[in-house]
């Protein structure tokens, strides 16, 4: 089994682990413009040098509520540009090692140990989707075909 | 060669090839206009030779070999032996588009050109000339020099220079100057970071900064210089409608003048690249519904030959195309039949509005799609399109006179003019080409009517509400604030803001692809404090305050970010038809949650109630009248309007839906995009 480098990220109570290369940058509690019309997800609009990037709540993606107060943006890069996900604690670095089980969650893909806590894998691909900042909590059934 | 690879010679031919193509219709088409200009004959003759002799180096035989048949027909026209009619000029045009085809390997429908046709044979419509038809012998037997000076400047598309040649033309490919816009847009707000650093850390003011005042003025005119390299003339796309224009009356049997005035105006790359459809499908309806026989013409004591007319002008930052015909008009009685049919309310309107609702889904489709200008789409997506290109559309008729479209687009939307204003404690950003006016509030203009609050506007009542609250924001505005008034394609509406801050050029980006499409939010832009500045989309704001704005009861307080927005639920197995629902209801400003079956819709209803759920019947788990008597029997659900959409029609299913306590059924046969909007704003009308 490989170790994977991952970005921890402080989400409440919960910890979060994300693929370090998936990673760009952490912003210390970006200025955010609210983003009227936007889905519960979108927590608002930052300025990250000129561009405008989209701050996302973590634990809304994963249909857990929603972050209470931002404290750092952790700016991703993927298939669909920049994007940034809200966490409540200052993100480190971290191996993970073998995986502890399963993990529940859309949008995770295993349980690991940290310390005396249990992070859970982030699926980024799964997580930053149009799809998911929609309606995070669709299912899309893409084997349905439907009468009716 | 010089070391290039297959690969980039073709590359190069391809793009050659274009050119060379574009310029090869555009001869031919006033060739036809001008059968004795000796000069366009041997124009034709040289592109096809040049086009021959390019494919053969790049190894494509086969284009080669299209273009010496094409060549050999020219060369029969040029030596007298074929006269040139509408079927040969048929054949040429069909044979570029087929060499266009067999140059990008695409198809083009239609009998291909090919050696046979280039025999003084009678087949495929060439005809032997009679000698009374034979053209004068005194033809060159070289081709003459080409006359570019007669193409227009601004549509003359010159193949590249070579190294050698000097000035003149190169090819850059379109992302790089794309890239280089983004990057000079990128000055604008980096330009006024700097101003305001030198004011807050320096105390200086930027205006009396020498230095600061010359940066300024080399950055507004590298902006200038590189906006204008992504400048292409309306030329650039008047080619293809004038091809149009021909290949479909006649078609028709119907004769049409084409006129093309001002395509030497030159607009956005990106904006007329948006338009250009827009535009075809306009001069297409105008021949299909404007337009009438020569017959019907003559007994209307017109000429039997109609002119349609593209007329392009530059107005300011703004560019306007206008497409009229001196056809039969729209019929606006059919549009007011039409829009009373779907529930819409006519009264009030002006004749300007009325003939302004062709434009509206559903309206357009069933006044002006066939299969000709339509091709399954109406007058709405002309509308959406040019909206997208944050421009206009009007509309002027005169039954039995005519019908002119105008298009209004700004020049370029890299940057645009707009009014800020300030809507429940947050600045955004309107277009102004889309601002009417903005005034103080005057109490003795603010009335009533039709269930709620209007203002005067030029004598006409003018619905208003607080931007805020269109925005589903908190504390939804001052009641005393100013108000602006939006113009729409065929309404117009007031909204309240706060305050207004002022006029400023935005540099607008387009939002994440991550977010979904948000039909009030046009795109944002960065404030010299490195804020984030919202660009509000003035139709969607009055479509959104339209459909929620009328209420006679007193209004329910927002308590945040969406707290006006309805939510719908929508429940289909099939994932096309959930998305494409989704789809409708969000762009009707409705906040959409999906469930894939009957259960699932259930387990949705139990986490967060929904103010209405739209449903299949067939689903697996649990079909439609399950869930919707379900619904019924559960305490909290139980007064949550339920609508049914199936494709079943029957009128046992439809009672059978009524009788399980759904409160309206449609059936997906005649399901349109305007039929689920109005269902589901009647059937929440009923519950507000």
């Amino acid at each position: 089994m490989t170790d994977v480098h991952v970005l921890l990220l402080p989400v409440g109570a919960d910890l979060y682990a994300l693929p370090v290369d998936w990673a760009c940058e952490v912003v210390t509690a970006p200025t955010l413009t609210p983003l009227a019309t936007a889905p519960p997800v979108v927590i608002g609009l930052f300025n990250l040098r000129g561009q405008i990037v989209p701050l996302l709540d973590t634990a809304g993606l994963l249909g857990l509520g929603r972050v209470e107060a931002t404290a750092f943006a952790v700016v991703v890069t993927g298939a669909h540009g920049l994007a940034a996900l809200a966490t409540t604690g200052f993100p480190r670095r971290q191996m993970l090692d073998v995986p502890t089980g399963p993990s529940d969650l859309p949008g995770t893909t295993g349980l690991y140990q940290v310390g005396q806590q249990v992070a859970a894998l982030l699926d980024p691909p799964a997580l930053l989707s149009p799809e998911r900042v929609r309606d995070p909590a669709a299912r899309l059934d893409l084997t349905s075909t439907g009468g009716g | 060669m010089s070391g290039m690879s297959p690969e980039r010679v073709r590359r190069l031919f391809a793009q050659e090839a274009e050119v060379r193509l574009a310029e090869l219709g555009r001869l031919l088409l006033r060739l036809e206009q001008n059968v004795d200009d000796e000069t366009l004959v041997g124009s034709v003759f040289r592109e096809l030779h040049t086009l021959k002799g390019s494919a053969a180096v790049a190894g494509l035989d086969e284009v080669s070999r299209m273009a010496h048949h094409l060549e050999e027909v020219v060369e029969e026209v040029r030596a007298g032996r074929r006269p040139i009619t509408a079927e040969v000029i048929d054949m040429l045009l069909r044979g570029t588009d087929q060499l266009g085809a067999a140059v990008s390997g695409t198809q083009v429908d239609g009998p291909e050109v090919d050696s046979t046709h280039a025999e003084p044979a009678t087949t495929n419509g060439l005809q032997k000339p009679r000698p009374s038809e034979a053209r004068p012998p005194a033809r060159p037997t070289t081709p003459p020099p080409v006359d570019r000076a007669s193409v227009p400047a601004g549509a003359r598309s010159d193949p590249p220079e070579g190294p050698a040649g000097g000035g003149g033309f190169i090819m850059v490919p379109v992302e790089r100057l794309e890239e280089l816009t983004r990057l000079v847009g990128e000055t604008a707000s980096a330009q006024l970071r700097v101003g305001r650093m030198l004011n807050d850390r320096f105390h200086v003011d930027p205006a009396t900064c020498a230095e600061f005042n010359e940066l300024s003025r080399s950055l507004n005119d590298l902006r200038e210089h590189a906006m204008r390299a992504q400048m292409v003339p309306v030329s650039t796309i008047t080619d293809q409608l004038h091809r149009a224009v021909r290949d479909l009356s006649r078609a028709q049997g119907k004769d049409v003048r084409w006129e093309a005035e001002g395509i030497d105006t030159e607009m956005d790359r990106g904006v007329l690249h948006r338009l250009s459809d827009s535009v075809m499908h306009l001069v297409r309806n105008a021949i299909d519904h404007g337009i009438e026989s020569p017959a019907e013409r003559e007994r209307a004591g017109k000429q039997p030959r109609a002119t349609l007319r593209l007329h392009a002008m530059q107005l300011g930052a703004e560019v306007i195309i206008a497409v009229s015909d001196d056809g039969r008009g729209i019929d606006t009685e059919s549009v007011e039949r039409e829009a009373n049919r779907l529930g819409i309310d006519i009264e009030g309107l002006t004749q300007e509005e009325r003939l302004g609702l062709s434009f509206r889904a559903g309206l357009s489709t069933a006044q002006f799609v066939t299969d000709v200008s339509g091709r399954g789409v109406g007058l709405d997506v002309v509308r959406t399109s040019v909206e997208a290109a944050q421009g206009r559309v009007e509309v002027r008729s005169e039954p039995g006179v005519g019908t002119e479209f105008r298009i209004i687009v700004p020049i370029t939307v890299a940057v645009l003019r707009c009014l800020l204003v300030e809507a429940a404690g947050q600045r955004f950003a309107l277009p102004f080409h889309r601002v009417l006016l903005s005034q103080a509030h005057e109490p003795s203009t603010v009335t009533h009517a039709e269930g709620r609050p209007v203002v005067w506007v030029d004598g006409h009542p003018v619905p208003v509400r607080p931007l805020g609250e269109t925005l589903g924001l908190a504390g939804g505005g001052k009641p005393e604030g100013p108000v602006v008034v939006l113009a729409g394609a065929s309404r117009r509406h007031a909204f309240g803001v706060d305050r207004l801050v002022g006029q400023r050029d935005v540099v607008i980006k387009a939002l994440s692809p991550l977010l979904p499409r948000l039909p009030l939010v046009a795109g944002a832009g960065v404030e010299p404090d490195g804020s984030i500045l919202v660009v509000l989309d003035p139709p969607g704001l009055i479509e959104r305050a339209g459909q929620t704005g009328r209420t006679s009861g007193p209004k329910a307080p927002a308590v945040g970010p969406g707290a006006a927005r309805r939510s719908v639920l929508v429940v289909d197995d099939a994932l096309v038809v959930r998305e494409l629902q989704r789809g409708i209801l969000e762009r009707a400003g409705f906040d959409v949650r999906v469930a894939t079956d009957g259960q699932h819709a259930l387990t949705k209803l139990a986490q967060e109630r929904s103010d209405l759920v739209v449903t299949d019947i067939e689903m697996p788990t649990m079909d439609g009248f399950a869930l919707t008597e379900a619904i019924r029997a559960h305490p909290s659900l139980a007064n949550t309007p339920v609508l049914i959409v199936s494709s079943r029609a029957s009128d046992s299913d439809r009672q059978r839906g009524m009788d399980a306590g759904a409160d309206g059924y449609i059936t997906k046969s005649a399901f349109d995009e305007t039929s689920l909007v109005t269902a589901v704003n009647r059937l929440l009308g009923v519950t507000a």
